[in-house]
């Protein structure tokens, strides 16, 4: 009979020959990871600068005054958005821009969202078509404009059919050649479509697409009338990690692949395109979990394929705000469905992963996307826990532990403080003294648990999609912008 | 190397990489907030002044006497506020900016500038140039717009609008050519610029909708429409007919939109074909609309009941604004009640209703 013992000691025969196996590779592997970060930083602090140089005759002003930009729909796509969906609507009517138009596809929300609308802009029901140029899947029901006829805002209410399809309606209802896609929670800089817009009027016949700044996290923040008045950093420590994380993957990892030509992903929270391109490409993938990678992918395939020349564009700033998770819960959901969606929609285009006539995407994007954003999480949690396991049985050696822990976890603390060096001298977006020793700190605390949990659910994501499990929707804790509204919403994007 | 002195070595980098990054958070920190304190107190008696000239109520001249005495220290604090006054003024308070600027010797600081090595100090003084409205240098400015700098052939071209010497259009046309795989001028600060220029840049106008490069008779058409270049009409015309360029077609059906007559009306109805493609059709159903001409009635009521129903929405709007006319052909493919040509009708109506253009147009609502 097998004793204790006997369980100890073949534990220790595993853990002690795969780590004679990994234990090089696994060092290597986060070294390659975090210095390929650590190049990315460097590249978009590079931009930052010289961004920075050309503010004193950049003549923004005279890209705000023009006439001759295009104009843009925003679509803002909403299920049971009554917490914000007011605030959220008269910011983008205020934002600053020479023509643009708001359309909110309401989804089928079972709140208040289009009775919120409704008192807010005075809306009235009218016969306006919805053209058809996208084929879409949630039957409309109504089309609404203000009374006044004038204000910019269409509501489209329509049979729920989810994000991807509601983002579909509202491009067939924008008559505006660029459209820009916003959550409902999320809150711009009022010259953000200005920034955005720029690209595609410096070069109207190949840029195709913007990713739209960075995004940060809201939550704490003071709001007032849909404008953000203060920077303040929420107090949960979840939600302090998640700016640091933000921090890092949106404005610098995105900075540094746009520098690079090859930006591959564009924010769903905020993303601009050409109207005539998002139609060709036949919009938005309402079957995907990854619907804004998924979409660039198509976009960069199709081009490519057609031969055109084309550009993909990120732009640092300005800012947009968006609500993160507060509780594990969520966030749990949300990783799962972000790595999900990575998984599949890598697996969907692998075929331009060994295709040389896909340029600089073959040759560096898709292969760091395999190499490192899926697997990452794959040798984060089993090397946390080899390592953690194979100390515990005396199979791994104090100095090899530690050096693993100043690879993995202290290169990656660092890769992160030069993030926010880069931040603070290019945008210095968080004023108090206090926040920003807490984004310090949270820099340091998220290497203890937070990035292993979140690997681990990112597998459990993975591991959803490999088995075909459905992907099902839930709730998320929605806090509005005010100071006093707290609500309980379905979030089905997150979850 | 053993893993323990590995481990030291690199624990040792890693960590005083950390404490540098650090350092590097708060030096930037304090070093920004000292400057702005620094700068806020040595401007705090200069502020006064500054508004008054900006303002345009510094009638006795002051103002200007008191900031163009202040020494340089505080001038290079002071500096960097009166170049963010000058894009927002017009008029006498952006030329007595300008003589502050002068007097303290920054309008020939610029000039010298213009040709210095760096990229950056000669979009610099370009841009301040342009700012001040100086006119003896534009012609200093010509040669930037084809500088190796995207950055400084842009900040040239926009300065040269701004100064509005119309003698620089073609340059500014010959800018937009791509380099190096790198699009030339950006085509909407072109478009600015040549709009800033005002009439006289008609001929070289009509050198450039004859252009072999697209882009630049793209820009020409987009220039002609907005800025009422009505002797452009003729060449428009022929874009529109028979260029190889699908912008270029649709930029001059825009273009023909407003500055064409009477006989445009049934040039922009046969682009609105179903033989065209779904953006130059649109485009031109729009363009008949802003035409205003009843000539162009028959072609919008025909649309209504397009397929593409995009093309009928835009049509419809179109209707509206040729006036009575055009609504009454609305109001009659509204009252069959049925199909998308009544449909398409009905919306248009309802908006307009919204918006008052009934009552405007004395149809009743």
């Amino acid at each position: 009979m097998m004793t204790w013992f006997d369980l100890l000691e073949g534990l220790r025969l595993v853990v002690s020959g795969t780590m004679n196996l990994v234990a090089t590779p696994m060092l290597i592997y986060f070294l390659v990871i975090n210095t390929s970060l650590l190049v990315l930083m460097c590249l978009a602090g590079w931009e930052f600068w010289h961004q920075s140089r050309r503010k004193g005759y950049a003549g923004s002003e005279q890209a705000v005054a023009s006439q001759l930009g295009q104009g843009v729909s925003v679509v803002v796509p909403s299920y049971n958005e009554e917490v914000v969906i007011v605030t959220s609507v008269q910011a983008l009517l205020a934002l600053r821009f020479a023509r643009h138009e708001v359309i909110v596809v309401d989804d089928g929300s079972t709140d208040a969202t289009y009775e919120k609308l409704r008192g807010a802009f005075d809306l009235v029901c009218v016969q306006r078509e919805v053209p058809d140029d996208l084929t879409t899947r949630g039957g409309i029901i109504d089309v609404h404009v203000p009374r006044d006829g004038r204000t910019r805002l269409v509501v489209v209410r329509k049979e729920s059919s989810g994000r991807s399809d509601s983002i579909n309606v509202g491009i067939n209802a924008g008559i505006e050649p660029l459209v820009v896609f916003i959550d409902a929670d999320s809150i711009l800089e009022p010259d953000a479509l200005v920034a955005v817009t720029k690209p595609f009027a410096d070069d109207p016949m190949r840029v195709v697409a913007t990713g739209g700044g960075v995004i940060r996290a809201v939550n704490g923040c003071k709001i007032v009338d849909g404008r953000m008045v203060e920077v303040k950093l929420s107090e949960p420590w979840l939600v302090r990690i998640q700016v640091v994380e933000y921090l890092r993957a949106f404005m610098l990892g995105r900075s540094g692949w746009s520098r690079f030509g090859a930006l591959i992903l564009i924010s769903g929270a905020f993303g601009m395109f050409r109207r005539d391109v998002l139609v060709e490409v036949g919009g938005l993938d309402p079957d995907s979990i990854g619907e804004d990678f998924e979409l660039v992918m198509r976009i960069h395939r199709h081009m490519i394929r057609k031969r055109r020349d084309y550009r993909v564009h990120f732009v640092a700033e300005p800012v947009s705000w968006t609500e993160v998770p507060v509780t594990a819960k969520v966030l749990r959901s949300q990783r799962k469905r972000w790595h999900r969606g990575l998984w599949e929609t890598l697996w969907k285009y692998r075929g331009m992963l060994l295709n040389p006539r896909y340029g600089r995407i073959w040759l560096v994007a898709l292969p760091y996307y395999w190499a490192f954003e899926l697997i990452a999480p794959f040798w984060e949690f089993v090397g946390f826990v080899l390592v953690v396991l194979g100390f515990a049985l005396g199979v791994v050696s104090t100095q090899y532990a530690l050096l693993f822990m100043v690879v993995a976890y202290g290169y990656a603390t660092l890769v992160t403080l030069v993030a926010m060096a880069i931040e603070e001298l290019s945008f210095h977006k968080y004023p108090h003294w206090r926040d920003l020793g807490a984004i310090l700190f949270a820099s340091v605390l998220e290497n203890l648990g937070y990035r292993q949990t979140t690997a681990w659910w990112r597998l459990e994501g993975w591991w959803a999609s490999l088995r075909g499990k459905k992907q099902v929707w839930g709730t998320m804790t929605r806090q509005g912008f005010g100071d006093d509204s707290h609500a309980v919403t379905t979030l089905r994007g997150d979850v | 190397m053993n893993v323990g002195q590995t481990f030291l070595t690199v624990g040792a980098a890693i960590g005083l990489a950390c404490a540098s990054s650090v350092a590097v958070i708060a030096i930037a920190k304090v070093r920004r907030g000292r400057d702005v304190a620094r700068s806020t107190a040595v401007l705090a008696p200069y502020r006064r002044a500054l508004v008054v000239i900006a303002s345009g109520e510094d009638q006795d001249g002051q103002a200007i006497a008191a900031l163009s005495a202040v020494p340089a220290p505080i001038w290079a604090r002071l500096r960097p506020s009166v170049v963010a006054f000058l894009p927002k003024v017009r008029g006498i308070p952006g030329v007595n900016l300008g003589e502050l600027m002068r007097s303290h010797g920054e309008i020939d600081e610029a000039r010298r500038m213009l040709t210095s090595r760096s990229a950056v100090r000669r979009a610099c003084a370009a841009y301040l140039l342009g700012l001040v409205r100086d006119p003896d240098s534009a012609a200093l400015m010509l040669p930037l717009l084809n500088d190796p700098a995207a950055d400084v052939r842009m900040v040239a071209a926009r300065a040269l609008g701004t100064i509005g010497d119309p003698s620089a259009a073609m340059g500014v046309m010959g800018a937009l050519r791509t380099q190096h795989g790198q699009i030339g001028l950006p085509a909407w600060v072109a478009a600015e610029a040549l709009l800033a220029m005002g009439v006289e840049v008609g001929l070289a106008l009509q050198l450039g909708l004859a252009s072999e490069d697209p882009a630049v008779r793209n820009l020409c058409a987009v220039v002609a429409g907005h800025g009422t270049h009505f002797s452009a009409a003729p060449q428009l015309r022929i874009l529109l007919a028979t260029d190889c360029d699908g912008d270029v077609r649709v930029s001059a059906a825009v273009a023909l939109g407003r500055v064409g007559g009477a006989d445009d009306a049934a040039t922009l109805a046969r682009h609105a074909d179903a033989s065209e493609t779904t953006v130059l059709r649109r485009t031109c159903a729009v363009a008949l609309g802003d035409l205003g001409r009843l000539e162009g009635l028959e072609t919008l009521a025909g649309l209504l009941g397009d397929g593409d129903r995009r093309l009928a929405e835009l049509a419809a709007d179109s209707l509206v604004r040729i006036g009575s006319a055009g609504i009454a052909r609305l109001e009659a493919a509204a009252a069959t009640g049925q199909g998308a040509g009544a449909r398409a009708a009905g919306g248009a109506l309802e908006l307009a209703g919204l918006r008052g253009q009934l009552v405007v147009s004395g149809t009743g609502s």
